[in-house]
């Protein structure tokens, strides 16, 4: 009677499991609930969890990784700001949520934005780390094409103590793609002149040659238009523009040597060229 | 000065929901001498128990007081005087015999070694020698009773209080508790006790206490309460004529085809019995009835 | 003496509870299973593994503390065993102190056993033994003997389901209520705000006590806080306890 009972009870477990299976194998649980419309924003949630605050932050950070992986699901982006806001919100010292909130927020959704608004929150609660800023900045000048506003974030990144010395020279470098060459050259020279090591020194060399190469092609090419505006004719060569008295001095390149003048189209062209401007 | 003494004790519960009084101790006044044995009386529900538990501290009582040898009976000084076993002693079951002498020990502030020297002596006293290292969930209800008495003695008490210490006891129980109590009274101690076996309370009691509905309505030496004289004497016989009996002034009542009759006069009885043979009647049984601690009980109760 | 006897006697009929035993085992358990969370991470491991930890602990030792306290004095005077105490020549306040400090063993012996599971399975599995958390583990300590005060409180006035839902509300208000502690000072009417006024500081503020995030986060503590939650707590147990004490005073025993 007794054996009877137990394989009663296992085959009714069993019963039970398969039909489980076969349910689990036709329904989709997360698409067809939405699930975090009621989920409280971080205050709430922080009083709710009664203590337990950084246990249900690790918990929804756990999940989440797990839930905006599966990519059969369609519009599992809809709440992902107000998901690692709310992580962020319970414990905003927590590192991992912001590095990997803003990675999908970059590379899955491609809302830089959205990225920048992350990163530049952990920035905020995090205010010594400088790589926060470094990358809003490299999102705001790779994909938003926004140079000023990359600046701004190389600049908060460059200020913050620990920032290795690159920093400061995406900074610079980005001065350069908003056109400020002046400032530019100005940033240039002091990372030259502070460089630690040959690669800091190489690298600072050929922003500065090509920086002097743009102030001089700017400067040289209008004296060009002004000497054919008064003598009718593009000039000969550079030195006839000395001689006419439309320059003082011919400028050289950083490297000191002599510019390139086409005599056809009156442009000036350098021995080397970096072509950021053209690449990005 | 008396061992106890509580006069004019009173107590009234109220239950909880409806705010319904109820008077349960209205006049409770009893008096014990040292060394006596009293016995405390009444039917269920006079208030027993609840009087004891006044005593003891474990319910307030409203008015009246409760002294032993002239202290506050349910103050720690009086307490440390007294012994006590509740009706059905229960105790944790996961301690063993010698374990829960000592922690009644340490309740008394009693040193660790005074107690195991005791515990011996008692276990042995009640019957339970050898059984200090059982768990007590392993114990009979008679062996917890009995353990419970060796715990009343752990303090070696002046005064025992006992409740309804006869209720569950076998003949035998009941026999050695008597000689227990007794033995107790002769090395000096005071003890307090209610039932309502009246048999065994007869048979050890000095002093009796009666109660009914809260009141003490009689208390007195056990021997002044009884007398030893027959009270009457009873008859049973069969064969004589009821006519004849009436006729001649014989009272009578019929039971199971026999005559009983009773009277309190020796000589009376004697002419009686006569009057029968010379009727040709048979005498079945002749019986000198002495009052008992029942019949004054009922006496009482009954008004 | 009369206290020790008590207290001895409580530690050893709470060690009876076989939810005592179950308890502790699922605290350790939980911390154990960590392990396979932190398969699930990005990042710092470690982290997750102390916040895992000490959740655990904090959630299974609170649930100790409400029901291992909360049918002692209920027992006692179900099953009448307290005539045996009562009888004899100990105050009520004694009886009361005695079963608060057997609880407070009983409370310790769980901690610890939990206590030392976590740090040497941090030992194993990250090499590195942050001696700081043994702070949070003080804390915690003190805000279990709260519990477990209002769980003696309920149980000498009620039956052991009142008594925690009771406890157990008043446990979840102990860490709810830091947030009225500004709101209280916007109360305009008069009469509510002195009400207000009363509740925040009468019922348990418990959220001092949880300083989980701090340590795992490694933000500088500050000792004189610390130290003013310890006392904190001992002022408020011994309220609590007094309190009880008056009550169980005036406890008739049919």
């Amino acid at each position: 009677m007794k054996s009877k009972l137990f394989i009663f009870i296992i085959v009714s477990f069993i019963l039970a499991g398969l039909f489980q299976y076969d349910y689990d194998s036709h329904s989709n649980y997360f698409a067809e609930k939405n699930i975090f419309v009621t989920l409280p924003k971080g205050k709430t949630l922080e009083i709710l969890s009664f203590g337990f605050k950084n246990f249900v932050a690790d918990m929804i950070f756990i999940w989440s990784m797990q839930f905006y992986s599966n990519y059969n699901l369609k519009n599992r982006f809809e709440y992902i700001e107000d998901i690692y806001n709310i992580i962020t919100d319970l414990n905003p010292r927590y590192r991992a949520p912001y590095y990997v909130g803003s990675w999908i927020m970059a590379l899955e959704l491609n809302n830089y934005k959205m990225a920048i608004r992350l990163l530049q929150k952990a920035s905020k609660n995090l205010k010594d780390d400088w790589d926060f800023d470094f990358e809003s900045g490299y999102y705001a000048y790779k994909y938003l094409k926004d140079y000023k506003l990359a600046e701004k974030y190389y600049r908060k990144a460059a200020e913050k103590p620990d920032a290795p010395s690159f920093v400061k020279r995406w900074q610079a470098h980005t001065i350069y793609m908003e056109d400020n060459l002046t400032y530019a050259l100005k940033m240039w020279l002091e990372i030259k002149k502070n460089a630690k090591n040959k690669l800091e020194k190489n690298s600072a060399f050929n922003h500065l040659y090509q920086i002097k190469f743009e102030i001089d092609k700017k400067d040289l090419e209008e004296k060009i238009k002004l000497f054919e505006q008064k003598f009718r004719k593009k000039p000969v060569n550079l030195n006839e523009l000395k001689r006419k008295g439309i320059i003082n001095m011919i400028p050289k390149d950083f490297k000191g040597e002599d510019y390139i003048y086409d005599f056809k189209t009156g442009k000036i062209k350098a021995k080397k060229v970096f072509q950021w401007k053209k690449f990005y | 000065m008396k061992a106890i003494e509580i006069k004019g004790l009173e107590k009234t519960f109220t239950s909880n929901f409806l705010l319904k009084k109820y008077k349960i101790l209205k006049d409770i006044n009893i008096s014990i001498e040292k060394g006596e044995i009293y016995g405390f009386l009444g039917p269920n529900g006079a208030g027993k128990t609840t009087t004891i538990k006044c005593m003891l501290g474990l319910i307030s009582f409203d008015s009246g007081e409760s002294l032993i040898y002239g202290k506050d009976s349910k103050s720690i000084e009086g307490r440390k005087k007294i012994g006590f076993l509740p009706e059905h002693p229960y105790f944790y079951d996961y301690l063993t015999a010698k374990e829960l002498l000592f922690f009644s020990g340490m309740l008394f502030s009693i040193p660790q070694k005074k107690v195991m020297n005791k515990t011996k002596y008692l276990l042995e006293l009640v019957g339970l020698a050898g059984k200090e290292d059982l768990k007590l969930k392993k114990f009979s209800k008679g062996m917890i009773q009995r353990l419970g008495f060796a715990q009343t003695l752990i303090n070696d008490p002046e005064i025992i209080i006992l409740d309804e210490p006869f209720s569950g006891l076998d003949p035998i129980g009941r026999k050695e508790l008597r000689d227990l109590i007794i033995s107790l009274k002769k090395s000096g101690k005071t003890i307090f006790f209610s039932s309502h076996i009246l048999q065994d309370m007869e048979m050890i009691v000095d002093t009796v206490g009666i109660i009914l509905e809260g009141k003490t309505i009689k208390q007195g030496k056990l021997s002044d309460l009884i007398s030893h004289s027959v009270q009457y004497y009873e008859v049973v016989f069969k064969g004589v004529d009821e006519s004849l009996l009436k006729s001649n002034n014989i009272g009578f009542e019929l039971k199971d085809n026999n005559c009983i009759t009773k009277s309190k006069d020796f000589e009376k009885v004697n002419h009686i019995i006569e009057f029968i043979i010379m009727n040709h009647g048979k005498i079945i049984s002749v019986t000198p009835f002495k009052m008992t601690l029942e019949d004054i009980f009922l006496k009482e109760i009954n008004g | 003496m009369k206290i020790r006897a008590i207290a001895l006697n409580t530690f050893k009929e709470a060690t009876r509870n076989k939810i005592y035993y179950l308890l502790i085992f699922f605290g350790i358990f939980f911390v154990l299973s960590s392990k396979l969370v932190t398969l699930l991470i990005i990042g710092d491991k470690v982290k997750v593994l102390k916040d895992l930890g000490l959740a655990s602990i904090n959630f299974f030792s609170v649930l100790i503390a409400i029901f291992t306290g909360i049918d002692l004095v209920y027992k006692e005077i179900e099953r009448k065993t307290i005539y045996n105490i009562l009888s004899k020549p100990i105050s009520r306040s004694c009886f009361i102190i005695g079963k608060f400090f057997g609880l407070a063993l009983t409370l310790f012996v769980a901690l610890i056993s939990m206590v030392v599971m976590f740090f040497l399975f941090m030992l194993l599995f990250s090499g590195e033994l942050d001696v700081k958390i043994l702070v949070y583990f003080i804390l915690l300590y003190f805000e279990l003997l709260i519990i477990t005060s209002i769980s003696l409180l309920f149980s000498s006035i009620s039956t052991p389901i009142l008594s925690s839902v009771f406890t157990i509300s008043l446990y979840l208000i102990g860490h709810v209520i830091w947030t009225f502690n500004e709101f209280k000072d916007k109360i305009i009417n008069p009469i509510i705000k002195v009400i207000s006024y009363i509740l925040y500081y009468t019922l348990p503020n418990l959220e001092k006590f949880n300083i989980k995030n701090s340590i795992v986060m490694n933000v500088d503590i500050d000792i004189g806080m610390i130290l003013g939650s310890i006392c904190y707590a001992i002022f408020y147990i011994t309220a609590l306890l007094t309190l009880t004490i008056l009550i169980f005073n005036k406890r008739e025993f049919q």
